[in-house]
């Protein structure tokens, strides 16, 4: 084999797609030709710095950037996509494992705490009812073991609301939920996937109801899905205290009676799961409220 | 599977096609990145990266509704980012002429050996660096068909069969195009051989007669 031809196939060579009795015949001459052999090192240190090339960091404003581009190029949709929200939730977030928003007729007060709306409690008979409503987070366990967020609202009666989200602190909040809220009611709302792209920044959510607005504060990575490794022996108020301070969640205790003593030992347990286990043999019962857990006699 | 693959890309393009601006922020998000990378790849910089970036995005906003699902979203966004980055290439040649070689106003000379660092691992480091550099600069300067061959296959490794798909053509193009783009890469990078360990040139000019004993 000469030379040029070598180097014609050369690419191929270095690929690894030659016949096993060509590259035979390519590698024989490459034993006897310190210049073809130095062509197929060449081919494959450039290859070998092409495939390493780092990954590319986007600018910072990128995303506002082609969001901008976008809006400028397109007729607003944003007004139309209100009205598909009811079908949004039906179509496919249930495939798609994405998060149960109910509406519940009862009300309960000490929940609202968390991010209630403060309205009039006494409701005029003659005139419409103030709106009432509490919007919070919960945290559920699916079947398949999952644990999933899920945003709940708990109003008194029917009401016009909007769930907006603002990607950065400065951009324009992005409607992603807007509608017509009924006790008794359930949509989705893909929360999960907010959670998740608001990284490790805190997920700001805007709730306007009938006028009344109210910011949601959402830390990264919540709920919390922090694990950790405990082995206690303590009164019961003593290891909830623990155990809030290990997962930096806070818990809130109805002590009912004598406190009990209890033994924990889990690893790279999540806070329910420590619960649950610090509670076993107990008369305590754990539920997630809102943004922090409760324990309370069963 | 993570908790966050709920949403898949199918997912989000039927409630796009439903009216939910919402879902195709997530799909941006989802591929900003991606696409921003081929875009600065095929540019060379990072404002015209953005430029083509955003374009394909708003065809992709354009066009969503009628994608079909024959391929993966992130092929069929591939194929959009080399159009835009073909009709962008084209509209820059109406207003101005190209340079053939290498821009020779680089203030950076070619590659010298930093004889009086001592210390191998930092040489290692500068001679990594001037490589990616001197790559980056002779992508540059491939025909911009031949420059997506290299980018796709070689940076962005995807296989034959997807880049087919990206360009549209049949997989025997895709492979005699790519092997002309490999050629053309090693003739640019020629002045830099040193760079890449392999110490003197060929002998130029002379055609070499292998002592062939097969």
């Amino acid at each position: 084999m000469r030379c040029e031809q070598v180097k014609s196939l050369l690419n191929d060579y270095c690929e690894g797609s030659l016949s096993e009795a060509m590259r035979e015949r390519v590698e024989a001459h490459l034993r006897g030709c310190a210049a073809c052999q130095r062509e197929a090192q060449f081919t494959q240190a450039i290859w070998r710095g092409l495939s390493a090339m780092p990954e590319v960091v986007p600018p910072p404003d990128l995303h506002a950037r082609i969001m901008t581009h976008v809006r400028a190029n397109t007729r607003a949709r944003e007004a139309q996509g209100r009205v598909a929200l009811w079908r949004w939730a039906g179509a496919a977030a249930v495939a798609a494992g994405l998060f149960v928003m109910g509406f519940f007729a009862a009300q309960s007060d000490g929940v609202q705490a968390a991010f209630g709306f403060g309205a009039k409690p006494k409701p005029p008979v003659q005139t419409p009812q103030p709106v009432q409503a509490g919007v919070f987070l919960e945290y559920r366990t699916t079947a398949d073991g999952a644990r999933v967020p899920v945003l709940e609202a708990r109003m008194n009666r029917e009401a016009n609301a909007e769930l907006r989200y603002a990607p950065e602190s400065d951009s324009n909040p992005i409607v992603v939920w807007s509608g017509r809220l009924q006790p008794a009611k359930t949509v989705e709302i893909p929360l999960q996937t907010l959670l998740h792209t608001s990284g490790e920044r805190v997920l700001t959510l805007h709730w306007t109801l009938e006028g009344q607005s109210r910011v949601l504060y959402v830390p990264a990575g919540y709920p919390p899905a922090k694990l950790a490794s405990l082995r206690l022996q303590a009164k019961l108020g003593d290891a909830l205290r623990q155990l809030a301070s290990t997962y930096q969640t806070p818990i809130e205790w109805v002590p009912n009676g004598a406190e009990p003593l209890v033994v924990l030992d889990v690893q790279d347990a999540t806070l329910e799961d420590a619960l649950q286990k610090l509670l076993i043999g107990s008369n305590y019962t754990v539920k997630r409220q809102g943004d922090f857990w409760r324990v309370t006699s069963r | 599977m993570s908790i966050y693959d709920y949403s898949s890309d199918e997912v989000l393009i039927e409630r796009f096609k439903e009216g939910d601006e919402f879902a195709f922020d997530l799909l941006v998000r989802r591929y900003e990145q991606k696409v921003y990378q081929l875009a600065y790849r095929l540019t060379g910089n990072p404002d015209d990266a953005a430029d083509v970036a955003a374009e394909a995005f708003l065809r992709m906003y354009n066009s969503l509704k009628r994608f079909r699902g024959d391929a993966q979203l992130s092929t069929w966004l591939y194929r959009v980012v080399s159009n835009v980055f073909f009709d962008f290439r084209k509209r820059e040649a109406r207003h101005q002429h190209l340079p053939l070689e290498m821009p020779t106003d680089d203030d950076d000379e070619p590659y010298e050996l930093p004889i009086e660092d001592e210390s191998v691992d930092i040489m290692g480091h500068a001679l990594q660096q001037e490589q990616k550099r001197v790559l980056m600069e002779a992508i540059q300067q491939l025909p911009e068909y031949q420059r997506v061959m290299v980018v796709l296959f070689h940076i962005e490794e995807r296989p034959y069969e997807e880049i087919a798909q990206i360009m549209g053509l049949p997989l025997g193009t895709i492979k005699s195009r790519l092997n002309r783009a490999r050629n053309a890469l090693r003739q640019l990078l020629e002045p830099y051989r040193e760079l890449f360990g392999v110490e003197e040139s060929p002998t130029t000019g002379v055609p070499q007669e292998a002592s062939d004993a097969l």
